[in-house]
């Protein structure tokens, strides 16, 4: 496993591994098309890294991915860390640099 | 009822600032207390802190992160990992429960001195909420060992080594003290919030983590992690500080803050979170070398954070980056070696098998630190027991209090300074500059040689000494977690080869 990450500039959550961390992962996805998203599992951990300096999480599509009501403070219940400055707000968060 | 977006009563809600009457601003906010000296008293309404949360918020996610933490618990207890897992992994529990659990209190109230004396209305309230965390950090960290207790004496350490005068507690306090009790609040948040809780307890808290997973472990592996999202939140008090330094032509005093608080911190890692993650773990559950969980967490994702915000890694960075492939086996040689001042049983960790990855990981250790213990497993195997326990203290740094070691033949030398008539040891050139840079701030405390030689510990042989460290009354002295089993591969090779 390497250490340093394929992606330039990376940001986004480090997540306890389960289903909210797998539906987070899907959520950087779908929220943040243009850039390249890597999801490296380290077993009891997961980071997900979004280049180019930005990582958006919207609410909505943790909901859609999760399927079930999610409150974006919940996040922090897995979210044993992150890379990048975060911006917190009730229906997104935002990970950049 | 709809609630209001937070963001919409945010910033009326948390800005719990006043003009005093009855006193001064700078009796109010005394500068060894408040720091920030230097910066316009306008600057300090500004500060936005990042991670925002509410009252409501908090507690909601606090007490989710709980039940988690204590269901798992619950349901594992009969999992009984006490007997079932390797003797070395419950070595790392002792070690971290006794390093860890009483030192979270004294984030508690480092926490409470921000809410307190901090001048930014913003971090004093996220400062409420980083003292709660810290709270529960000490008590679920004394709750969960608890149970081990009645098991194994070892254990009571968790709550008592803090209030001893072992020799790790002792290194342990003089950074905790030096890094979160006494100095200025804008300071503390560098050393604090920044080295410590940015960069190195992701090691401890999420690293080991998944090592405590791959042992089967996933009461602690839980444990630790919910902890560390507390400390992902709060830790982001100091960056905005730290930008304000930066803006108002402070740069140089920040940094140094941080190349200092940095050192300390790697150096305090190299024994809680070093020796157990490459000679504890279990063979089979041992992944991700010490060396490589640095680089994941600090070389590269702390180091992100530095540049990005216009800061530069430290002075001693060569230094540094060869230290740790080095710095922690020769910690493991000592610790081992003093196996009867450790509360807790430590693991050799060189089975021939172990050797492998070893020498796969740190190339060249064979050479070096295996050297060594081929004198040490020669007199296990020949019946020497008593040669493989030094009969001697250690030399002891006057700045980390933790042992001076090195790489063999390479780089153990003596780092020394004279100071007002007395000669001051140090572990490496970093120690040195820490001390030479305030030598008024730490040439008072006394190191454990200091303490010896000084007359404080009676009778002046090694069993007074571990009398004087709490061994044998808070719980027994440590001793090979396997029984020294691993010695036996060995034997069998010798009489092979005869
Ligand atoms: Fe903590
Ligand atoms: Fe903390």
């Amino acid at each position: 496993m390497s250490a340093t990450s394929s992606v330039s500039r990376p940001v986004g959550p480090i997540l306890q591994s389960g289903d909210v961390a797998e539906a987070v992962a899907d959520a950087a996805k779908v929220d943040n098309p243009d850039s390249n998203v890597e999801v490296r599992d380290h077993g009891a951990y997961v980071r997900v890294e979004v280049d180019g300096g930005e990582c958006v999480l919207r609410r909505a599509t943790i909901e859609e991915e999760l399927g079930r009501p999610f409150k974006m403070s919940e996040l922090e219940i897995i979210m044993s860390s992150f890379t990048g400055r975060i911006d917190t707000g009730n229906d997104e968060i935002r990970f950049y640099r | 009822m709809a609630l209001m977006e937070r963001s919409e009563w945010y910033d009326v809600a948390r800005d719990t600032e006043w003009t005093p009457r009855y006193v001064t601003w700078e009796e109010l906010f005394p500068p060894e207390l408040s720091g920030g000296e230097g910066l316009p008293d306008d600057v300090w309404r500004t500060y936005d802190e990042p991670y925002k949360i509410s009252y409501r918020e908090y507690v909601d996610v606090q007490r989710q992160k709980d039940a988690g933490a204590y269901s798992v618990q619950a349901a594992l207890e009969r999992a009984d990992i006490y007997n079932n897992a390797d003797p070395a992994w419950i070595s790392i529990l002792k070690e971290h429960y006794g390093a860890v659990a009483l030192v979270e209190y004294g984030a508690a109230l480092q926490e409470a001195r921000f809410a307190r004396w901090c001048k930014a209305p913003g971090l004093r309230n996220m400062a409420v909420f980083g003292m709660l965390d810290e709270m529960r950090h000490g008590q679920i960290q004394l709750y969960f060992p608890h149970e081990y207790v009645k098991k194994d004496r070892q254990f009571e350490w968790s709550h008592a080594s803090m209030f001893s005068n072992n020799w790790v507690s002792l290194g342990a306090r003089h950074f905790f003290d030096d890094m979160l009790m006494t100095r200025d609040m804008v300071s503390t948040s560098f050393c604090a919030n920044f080295s410590f809780e940015t960069g190195f307890t992701n090691l401890q808290f999420i690293g080991l983590s998944g090592d405590a997973a791959n042992s089967g472990d996933y009461t602690f592996s839980k444990l630790i992690q919910s902890i560390q999202t507390d400390e992902a939140r709060h830790a982001q008090l100091g960056t905005p500080l730290l930008q304000m330094m930066i803006e108002n032509g402070q740069r140089d005093k920040a940094q140094k803050e941080i190349d200092i608080s940095f050192w300390r911190s790697y150096r305090l890692f190299t024994i809680l979170s070093g020796i157990p993650m490459d000679y504890y773990v279990p063979l089979e559950a041992r992944h991700t070398s010490f060396k490589e969980f640095m680089e994941e967490w600090i070389v590269t994702q702390f180091m992100r954070e530095l540049e990005d915000l216009g800061l530069s890694k430290p002075w001693y960075w060569d230094i540094f980056m060869r230290d740790i492939s080095e710095h922690h086996h020769g910690q493991q040689l000592g610790t081992y070696s003093w196996r009867p001042t450790l509360w807790w049983n430590p693991a050799a960790g060189v089975s021939p098998e172990e050797r492998d990855w070893l020498e796969e990981k740190y190339p060249g250790w064979n050479d070096t630190f295996g050297k060594v213990w081929d004198v040490m497993i020669d007199n296990f195997v020949n019946g020497r027991t008593e040669k493989t326990v030094p009969g001697t203290l250690p030399m002891i740094c006057n700045l980390s209090q933790l042992p001076i070691v090195g790489t063999p033949s390479q780089t153990l030398r003596d780092t020394s300074v004279v100071y007002k008539g007395r000669r001051y040891h140090f572990a490496s050139e970093v120690d040195k500059w820490i001390f030479e840079d305030n030598p008024e701030r730490y040439r008072y405390q006394k190191n454990l040689v200091d303490r010896f030689l000084g007359g404080d510990i009676e009778p002046a042989d090694l069993g007074g000494v571990l009398e004087y460290m709490g061994l044998g009354s808070i719980g027994p002295s440590g001793d090979d977690a396997h029984g020294y089993s691993w010695v036996e591969s060995y034997r069998k090779q010798l009489a092979d080869a005869g």
